[in-house]
């Protein structure tokens, strides 16, 4: 009779204080998002970004810290040490970041569970980005942000390597074999000849050249079994077991960037945020961008985007739609640029960008035959698996590993 | 000494060496330059010497806020352990009342609770209370712990009845009889209790992974975590990494050497982590 | 002993006199234990499995209307899903798996072997060898990873030190081929009957599942055991010196050498530490979280992915709330099942009838008759 006066006690203890907790949740509430209205408040900004260094670090504080000046609101920014995880936490937790760096990939997640605030269409300057990232960032016919820049994949070649080698420009690859033959030129002295981060990320421009990639454009279709992309794999695999090609990890560099910045490779295949890392990091290393080899179907490389995302639970989207604003505007994209080498997001800014940067023309030039990467909810899980087993390449069949992806990524179709 | 006595020390001092030869490559790595560090990581002679991974680690960046957070989540961490602990276990072990068996029951399969499966879910508690990213939410959750309980009800078993029968039948009521008599025979117990309290907040990650997510109330775990790998990790700085790593140990070292005997000697409690 | 009249039942619970006041004090006293532990423990474990049967996305309080609950299907996911969700999940335990079969008997048996021999020292000696010995189980797991990842790295430490020995280290954080597979490979098998390539389980196929730890998984094995080895052996100092010196001296004199006395008499007298130590050990293993936090995140290619780190992976980064409680709680399961059988395979086993026979009086005057016929025939021992 104790015994079971006792655990009756404890256990309606248990479930009072359970309802009670759910019921007093001060830190959730069911929040219903007013579509129109902005909410406004004088409370401060966080902002957080996934930066690629101090450079890009230092610039966007400096162009938050103008804003904050000249509108009165105060804004912190915030460098994450994994941009995912920390967004996350916040939105379960309420307490978002209020403009955060949004990538493709992640949209299609936020935008399901309504962390988002889509205000796309209330930008002055909707018009003036490039299609193609406006469609990136459209999730269920809205624009839910604006994209902030883009940037594509090109050949970066050190200019003393290829001298020394008896190179010169009309030696620079146009096919496959050539950029085979030019990495296995260089490869001397402990140095090799091509050194690129082992991941879809970069090679997904062979696939790309070869005709395939993970998915099409408008990523509804999975295609990562295609015989373009087994071919593209191949191909980096002889390059791997020839010695032409090392992937960054494997000569102990944390990026290709920093490999090429050692000089442990003399060429890289990285995209225009590499200026800004060199500029910093490695100043003294001369270097020139040229375009990638074309393969089977022609020119092809990757094109990567980020937008600012607001925060549906921001208590101050009016200042945080404020600040975006000024962030896509010509003049903070344009000294985004000279800080860590993006490309502007806007027609508007092209052509005075190439005034600025004649030697980075490749990469803008991209922008009319680079493909993205896959943006289905879901798909950067799927595209991490298959970075990891890229890292293996040398030593793997690209038909498994592309299968093993090709299945994974109808997976998230269903 | 027979041969069997020197081959005893012989290889006790073996083995002694590999235990310490990590930590004293640590030490004079830091105060090594980076590519001295990459290029020469088995030699204890730095090429020169060069405190610039300490004036990076403590100008630079925010090591100094880390180590004043988890300096202040450590002390009243430890603090409300002491209290707490010790007025739970005396009154488990000294306080008759219904429920006490039940309680007791309770704290045991409390002990068996794996911490993995409290990651998530103590992160959503923590939210509904409104306690997130806040001092609050780092220091609570941790204020108690059941192996403490135990350590201290066990102390206090062993301490005859009849001081404190003394002192009641002189008129002191349950509080005072815990505080001003027994308490302060719980020395030696009180100490493990400081100690392993301090280890355990000091030394905690997961944690404050889930409760924080502002730079400000970043712990020296989670900062130096970030220079490992993450966006503070730039490059291969060693020695700087290195240098965060050895300063954090400094604190719990010191308790170690001054405490030692009390802890190699109390193998009583479960010395987690 | 008092004699007293007053306080009839000192034992029995909010009966009269002195007594009284104790019920309200021991509760009072025990209060901020019970809320705490509650709050933060009790509470959270019930929030949790509510959370692994439902389809919470993130956002707004786990008990809203808005809220469905959907049964086995995050389990079904991770356990049988098809997917990425059921492959990780097999990695990752896989990987725990062997983490466990390589750390605990390492661990264990240098722990006993370190208590053995510090033991054995004179008591000036001893401090310092214990000191040295458990120091490395106060640093920080942080502090330690931290290290470890610059011993461990290409051109580090232990690298260094192979080349003087004249042997090329691996790339220790960035190698993902398991030890198994590599020291077959050696032998010259390098692909696993197809019986063993073609079927899987959880999504790993049977022969990954022999492969063995990666040698970045290793690595971590081998810090596991150099932070883990020192508590333990305090563990077994303090039990060896509990052990009455006088059962070693018969044994002795009934002729038995040093290393049968260890595995017939010293041994099983360890019992109950070792099981301690073996339980605490297992607890500790299938729990691997701030060392991958900080040092690879389940990298090389998954392979120091943890059940422990998948968890909260799955919830803090991939938004997968309900999946990564679902998995925590299936580490739950396998931490009890393991403990519970552990503690069934080192039961006090009844004796055989055979060996109760050698041990019985009329074997044992047998056996002392053949002695001395031994004794007068040749000379003493």
């Amino acid at each position: 009779m104790q015994r079971r006066t006792r655990w009756l006690a404890s256990g309606a203890l248990a479930v009072t204080t359970a309802l009670a907790l759910s019921a007093c949740g001060s830190g959730f509430s069911s929040g219903s998002s007013t579509s129109g209205s902005l909410t406004s408040s004088n409370k401060a900004l966080t902002v957080m970004i996934g930066s690629s260094g101090d450079a890009e670090t230092a610039a966007v504080k400096s162009a938050v810290a103008s804003w904050s000046k000249s509108s009165g609101t105060g804004a912190k920014v915030i460098a994450a040490n994994n941009l995912d995880q920390q967004l996350a936490q916040g939105f379960a937790a309420k307490k978002p970041a209020d403009v955060f760096y949004l990538s493709t990939g992640s949209l299609a997640g936020y935008a399901s569970n309504g962390s988002l605030l889509a205000y796309g269409d209330q930008l002055k300057n909707k018009s003036d980005f490039y299609p193609s990232l406006v469609k990136n960032f459209t999730y269920d016919g809205k624009l839910y942000c604006a994209p902030k820049d883009f940037s594509t994949l090109q050949l970066i070649v050190n200019n003393d390597d290829w001298r020394a080698a008896g190179l010169t420009a009309a030696d620079y690859p146009k096919t496959w074999d050539q950029l085979d033959a030019v990495a296995k030129k260089l490869g001397t002295g402990g140095r090799t000849g091509l050194v690129v981060s082992g991941q879809y990320e970069r090679l997904g421009a062979f696939m790309v050249q070869a005709g395939g990639n993970l998915m099409n454009d408008s990523s509804t279709k999975a295609t990562a079994d295609s015989s373009a992309n087994v071919k593209a794999l191949d191909f980096a695999k002889k390059m791997l077991n020839d010695g032409a090609m090392k992937f960054a990890a494997d000569v102990g560099a944390g990026w290709g960037g920093e490999a090429f910045g050692k000089n442990l490779g003399a060429m890289t295949i990285e995209g225009n945020w590499i200026s800004g890392a060199m500029q910093s990091d490695y100043p003294n290393v001369k270097y020139t961008v040229v375009p990638l080899p074309e393969g089977a179907a022609g020119k092809g490389t990757l094109q990567f985007t980020n937008c600012w995302g607001i925060a549906a639970d921001s208590p101050n989207q009016k200042a945080a739609l404020d600040l975006v604003q000024k962030l896509t505007s010509k003049d903070d994209q344009l000294a985004f640029a000279k800080a860590f080498g993006v490309m502007p997001s806007i027609r508007s800014a092209a052509s005075e960008w190439k005034k600025l940067y004649p030697q980075f023309t490749p990469f803008l030039d991209a922008a009319s035959y680079a493909k993205g990467v896959p943006t289905v909810k879901g798909a950067s899980d799927v595209i991490a698996d298959l970075d990891s087993k890229l890292g293996q390449l040398g030593s793997s069949d690209p038909t498994t590993i592309l299968d093993a992806t090709q299945k994974n990524l109808e997976a998230l179709l269903k | 000494m027979t041969v069997g006595r020197v081959l005893l020390y012989a290889a006790l001092i073996a083995i002694a060496a590999i235990y310490i030869y990590p930590f004293l490559i640590q030490v004079v790595t830091s105060f090594k330059t980076d590519p001295d560090a990459a290029s020469n990581a088995a030699s204890l002679l730095p090429q020169t010497w060069t405190t610039a991974a300490y004036q990076k680690l403590f100008l630079t960046s925010d090591f100094p806020l880390w180590f004043k957070n988890s300096a202040i989540v450590t002390i009243f961490v430890t603090v409300g352990r002491v209290f707490f602990d010790s007025l739970a276990g005396y009154a488990l072990a000294r306080l008759h009342f219904r429920g006490r068996g039940a309680i007791f029951a309770g704290l045991v399969a409390v002990m068996s609770v794996p911490l993995v499966v409290l990651l998530i879910p103590k992160f959503l508690v923590i939210n509904t209370l409104g306690i997130y990213d806040s001092y609050t939410g780092m220091i609570l959750p941790l204020l108690v712990d059941a192996a403490g309980v135990f350590i201290m009800k066990n102390f206090f078993e062993s301490i005859p009845v009849s001081v404190e029968e003394q002192a009641r039948i002189d008129g002191a009521g349950t509080f005072r009889v815990f505080w001003s008599v027994v308490l302060p025979m719980a020395t030696p117990a009180l100490i493990t209790i400081v100690i392993l309290s301090f280890q355990g907040s000091w030394n905690e990650l997961s944690h404050f992974i889930i409760s924080t997510q502002s730079p400000q109330l970043t712990t020296l775990t989670k900062g130096v975590a970030s220079l490992a790998s993450g966006q503070l990790s730039q490059g291969t700085q060693y020695p700087l990494k290195l240098a965060a790593a050895a300063i954090m140990t400094i604190p719990v070292a010191v308790m170690f050497f001054i405490f030692q005997r009390r802890i190699m000697n109390s193998s009583e409690g479960a010395v987690k982590e | 002993m008092t004699t007293t009249t007053v306080m009839t039942k000192p034992r029995r619970a909010g009966f009269g006199g002195i007594r009284r006041g104790e019920a309200a004090s021991g509760w009072l006293f025990t209060a901020p234990v019970l809320i705490i532990l509650g709050v933060f423990l009790v509470i959270p474990v019930i929030m949790a499995l509510w959370v692994s049967f439902s389809d919470w996305g993130g956002r707004g309080s786990p008990f809203s209307s808005d809220v469905h609950f959907v049964g086995l299907r995050n389990y079904s996911t991770i356990l049988d899903g098809g997917g990425l969700a059921e492959s990780d999940f097999g990695t990752a335990l896989k990987n725990n798996v062997w983490y466990v079969i390589f750390v605990v008997p390492l661990q264990t048996a240098l722990a006993l072997a370190l208590a053995l021999l510090v033991n054995r020292t004179l008591l000036r000696g001893r401090g310092f060898f214990r000191t040295a010995y458990y120091f490395p189980s106060v640093t920080s797991s942080v502090a330690i990873t931290v290290l470890w990842l610059f011993l461990f790295s290409t051109t580090g430490t232990v690298n260094q030190v192979l080349a003087w020995m004249g042997i090329k280290g691996p790339n220790w954080f960035n190698e993902p081929s398991g030890l198994i597979q590599n020291g077959l490979a050696v032998v010259g098998i390098h692909d696993g009957p197809a019986f063993l390539t073609q079927n899987s389980f959880l999504g790993v196929s049977f022969w990954d599942w022999l492969g063995g730890p990666s040698v970045a998984m290793f690595a971590f094995i081998v810090m596991a055991v150099f932070t883990t080895s020192g508590t333990f052996m305090l563990l077994f100092i303090a039990a060896l010196q509990n052990l009455s010196p006088d059962i070693d001296e018969a044994a002795m004199m009934d002729g038995a050498g040093a290393w049968k006395r260890f595995w017939r008499v010293t041994l099983p007298q360890l019992r109950p530490t070792l099981f301690t130590v073996l339980t605490l050990g297992l607890i500790g293993c299938w729990q691997v979280f701030d060392q991958i936090y900080t040092g690879t995140q389940g990298n090389p290619a998954k392979t120091t992915l943890t059940p422990a780190y998948l968890s909260y992976q799955s919830a803090f980064q991939n938004q997968a709330w309900g999946q990564g409680a679902a998995i925590a709680f299936i580490l739950f399961v396998i931490i009890v099942l393991f403990t519970l059988l552990q503690r069934w395979v080192l039961r006090e086993k009844k004796v055989s009838r055979r060996r109760q026979l050698a041990y019985s009086p009329e074997t044992a005057a047998r056996a002392e008759s053949k002695r001395a016929a031994q004794a007068t025939g040749g000379g003493s021992r």
